[in-house]
């Protein structure tokens, strides 16, 4: 076999087990960020008697302000960059995209700069949502 | 056993989101994009409440729950009042992520140093 063939190899297989860890740590982390939250749910719900509902909402809050203030810190976009979609598909990835784009236009001024860009990556989100939400309910309504 | 449940749920969505990561070219802007949509259609076929019943935490926090809270607020409001229900009720219960977002990021904006 020629060292290139070899090389060529070797490459596709460690893409692969790349890929692999990282539906696995993204899982593991995913799964464990879940586990968390329900444990400050339930702790909520038990010890200070919040109803179930409103201990879910409040983990949220709890979510989008810590990954705000960790964003601000400078300390998310390494944790992101290892824990991938773990982070990402969480509130905590929609607060980051928030919080960053925010920050990085922080220098143009609070209008043109925060105002005008706090939605640039969160933005789509929201309307994507919105778009499916109105029609999707809206074909539910009519059937 | 909700525990469990959560963390396999939230996991299993977080896995999936990077799957579809690795074998793409899309961006993790358009994956969320992508998940709010299937929070949208499975709360549309009923799907997804059933989900937040058994999952507990690991389904309500990720960005398919956002659709779902927005569906969900959409059909109530289009159920009570008609079409300008539907207009004015569609943020009644997804609003909560979308203010603390733009306040929390407010916040940290005015205090954080600016990146360059």
């Amino acid at each position: 076999m020629k060292l290139e063939e070899y090389k060529k190899i070797v490459k596709s297989i460690s893409k692969k087990e790349d890929k692999l860890k990282n539906v696995l740590i993204s899982f593991l982390i995913g799964g464990l960020l879940g586990l968390l939250m329900e444990l400050l749910a339930v702790f909520l719900n038990k010890k200070l008697n919040i109803p179930l509902d409103t201990a879910y909402m409040w983990v949220t809050v709890f979510l989008v302000v810590s990954s705000s203030i960790l964003t601000g810190l400078g300390f998310f976009d390494k944790v992101v960059s290892f824990a991938k979609c773990g982070l990402i598909v969480p509130t905590t990835g929609f607060a980051h995209a928030m919080t960053s784009a925010a920050i990085d236009h922080e220098s143009e001024g609070l209008i043109k700069g925060v105002g005008s860009n706090m939605f640039k990556l969160a933005g789509s989100i929201i309307i994507y949502g919105v778009v499916g939400a109105f029609f999707f309910a809206l074909l539910k309504g009519v059937m | 056993m909700i525990y469990l449940n959560s963390f396999l749920i939230c996991g299993a969505i977080c896995a999936l989101g990077q799957i579809i990561l690795e074998n793409t070219k899309l961006t993790p802007a358009h994956l969320n994009t992508l998940f709010v949509l299937l929070g949208v259609i499975l709360s549309f076929f009923g799907v997804y409440e059933i989900i937040l019943k058994w999952g507990g935490a690991g389904a309500s926090i990720p960005i398919t729950n956002f659709g779902h809270l927005l569906f969900k607020g959409a059909y109530a409001s289009l159920k009570k009042d008609g079409f300008i229900g539907l207009l004015g009720g569609l943020f009644s219960k997804g609003s909560l992520g979308v203010t603390v977002s733009i306040i929390s990021s407010f916040l940290v904006s005015l205090f954080a140093k600016p990146r360059h």
